[in-house]
């Protein structure tokens, strides 16, 4: 079984590794400078591997350069959305009076239409990059810390932790140094798939038209694609290319966090 | 019972968390809450326009007194007044909330009801060739974003082959109320309801397909086998009843999924339901219209959720028979 997983790992650290790439040196992949204009609606030549867009710039150098912004955000909030579930998690884990109340707030949340919250908050704070990750993170941690939660009740069962209890190290100790280092495979996949979600979450956000402009990403791309009209000029690429990377950025997250997981029935709540 | 009740409990404090939400956002943030509440610039108003909208909202009596008006708002069912749009939020939201849900209903339906056979056939005959199959395959397509699904699917059922109306709920020149104005919303209503059903399906059918994987290993499915009863009399009448409870609720969740989902159909295909009324909405900064939105979407999921926990209640033997009640 072992031996299986290790091609999805591969594909996927590879796939990865490449949008990495684009991120970190975008002029590796192209020639032309991000605002470099051309004939606009071009259509794809070797010139212009996608065409060009309604101003006319390489919607394949577009490509590049928004992969930074997209990882940007998406690894961000996840990180946030991270520290956020398993501070929360740990807190509806413990026994104190406050428990009850972080577990009614996880409760609250997993309800919450988060998509339209979403978009009324951002409208009302305005969708700065920076607001974009601090709303998006702010409503995704319940996945993570629902597991969490799971996860600590669980390990507060073991004889270790009685251990440590009998041995009078104080509550505050035994998370920070004995609970919270046995979460790392929680944290690791949740991480993973996490990452995809908030990818999934920014694009939405910013198809709708809810993206920060100043630094588009590959949803603010099929916003502005669809907006100025690439069905009627038939640039499919430009509709679709963008799309299709978040895809495949998405799967090879997923595929690496296969292979943490090193079972796939874990995956069910998206 | 308990259970059911507490998660009914949760639903309920949800909408509260909600409506008390929309009462503090315009009032909290930095910024006037007059700019907020009417939609327009400080700057474009008359100070007797100021005065007058201030009297109008009631923003110079208490925080309480405010509140008190603004649950008024919400209970006499007109959820405020849009400055913008000159009308009262309801009627705005009242007369586009039954397109959203001509395109989410179907798609609720569709895709929980695939996901539930689709993934109890899979769950049941775990690990065989169109498990491994249908699982790997609607993994990939859970990373597919739904607007990408839309897009394709404008481009080669609209565009390409014209099988397909690509933007509206019917043609201009529909009459209304004939039966051919059925078919014509019907003909329109197919490629939204598809793009909504592909794109919630997988994690519907992953969810039940684990469900069944579990239940799978019990020992009375077991001894079905062994009895000789066939596979179709194995799931559906011993499986089925078994993945009843989380299927009800996974339904419930769904018809907030969809509507979230609604949102991005709605803009691909030029529906005008409630998500293009938002957008138009976040457009022209038309902050009551926006919070009444968000305050009818989580009214839909809240009521949706505790249909479902009372279907729980209905169907669940333990809780009719009253064995366990005391527990």
């Amino acid at each position: 079984m072992k031996n299986k997983r290790f091609l999805p790992l591969i594909f996927g650290l590879l796939l990865l590794a490449a949008f990495i790439l684009m991120a970190a040196c975008p002029q590796l992949f192209t020639d032309y400078g991000q605002k470099e204009m051309f004939q606009p609606w071009s259509k794809p030549d070797s010139e212009h591997i996608l065409g060009t867009n309604a101003m006319g710039y390489d919607i394949f150098t577009e490509l590049v350069y928004g992969a930074r912004q997209t990882l940007l955000i998406g690894v961000a909030s996840s990180i946030l959305t991270m520290l956020l579930g398993t501070f929360i998690g740990v807190a509806a884990a413990g026994k104190g009076i406050l428990a009850p109340i972080f577990n009614g707030l996880i409760n609250v949340f997993v309800l919450l239409p988060r998509l339209i919250t979403l978009i009324v908050l951002a409208s009302f704070v305005g969708s700065s990059q920076r607001n974009l990750i601090l709303l998006i993170s702010a409503f995704s941690w319940v996945g993570i810390a629902r597991n969490v939660r799971a996860k600590v009740i669980h390990i507060n069962g073991e004889t270790f932790i009685e251990n440590c209890t009998i041995q009078g190290f104080s509550r505050h100790h035994i998370v920070l140094h004995h609970v919270i280092p046995n979460l790392y495979d929680v944290l690791i996949s949740r991480f993973l798939l996490g990452v995809n979600s908030c990818i999934m979450m920014e694009s939405t956000l910013s198809f709708l038209g809810f993206g920060d402009l100043y630094y588009p990403t590959w949803g603010t791309m099929i916003n502005f694609a669809y907006q100025r009209g690439a069905f009627i000029r038939q640039a499919y690429s430009y509709l679709l290319t963008p799309g299709v990377c978040i895809m495949l950025l998405s799967l090879s997250f997923y595929f690496i966090s296969l292979w943490f997981e090193g079972q796939k029935d874990t995956i069910s709540e998206g | 019972m308990k259970k059911y009740i507490r998660n009914i409990a949760v639903a309920l404090v949800c909408f509260l968390v909600v409506v008390v939400l929309n009462f503090a956002l315009p009032r909290m943030l930095p910024g006037d809450p007059i700019a907020y509440l009417t939609g327009m610039a400080e700057e474009d108003m008359t100070p007797a326009q100021y005065a007058y909208y201030e009297e109008a909202l009631h923003l110079n009596e208490s925080g309480f007194r405010q509140f008190i008006y603004y649950i008024q708002s919400l209970l006499d069912g007109t959820l405020g007044y849009s400055y913008k749009k000159e009308a009262v939020v309801s009627a705005l939201i009242g007369e586009r909330v039954r397109y959203t849900l001509q395109i989410t209903l179907p798609a609720v339906i569709l895709s929980t009801v695939i996901g539930l056979f689709w993934g109890l056939h899979c769950g049941y005959k775990k690990d065989s060739l169109t498990d491994r199959l249908s699982t790997s395959g609607l993994i990939i397509f859970n990373t597919v974003p739904a607007f990408l699904v839309g897009l394709i699917l404008v481009i080669w059922f609209a565009f390409k082959n014209q099988w397909f109306p690509y933007a509206g709920l019917n043609h201009p020149d529909a009459v209304r109320g004939t039966f051919a104005y059925f078919i014509d919303r019907l003909h329109h209503l197919c490629l939204p309801v598809l793009t909504l059903t592909i794109t919630t399906l997988p994690s519907r059918f992953l969810l039940m397909r684990n469900t069944a994987r579990k239940i799978a290993d019990e020992k009375y499915v077991l001894y079905a086998k062994t009895r000789g009863l066939s596979d179709h009399k194995i799931k559906f009448s011993y499986m089925l009843k078994n993945i009843a409870q989380p299927f009800i609720t996974m339904v419930g969740m769904s018809v907030s999924a969809c509507i979230g989902g609604s949102l991005v159909v709605e803009n691909i295909f030029s529906v005008k339901g409630m998500g293009k009324l938002l957008s138009e909405a976040v457009y022209t900064l038309d902050y009551p219209l926006m919070q009444g939105i968000l305050f009818v979407t989580t009214g839909i999921m809240v009521m949706s959720i505790i249909v479902t926990d009372i279907a729980c209640i209905i169907i669940d033997p333990k809780v009719r028979l009253g064995e366990y009640r005391e527990k």
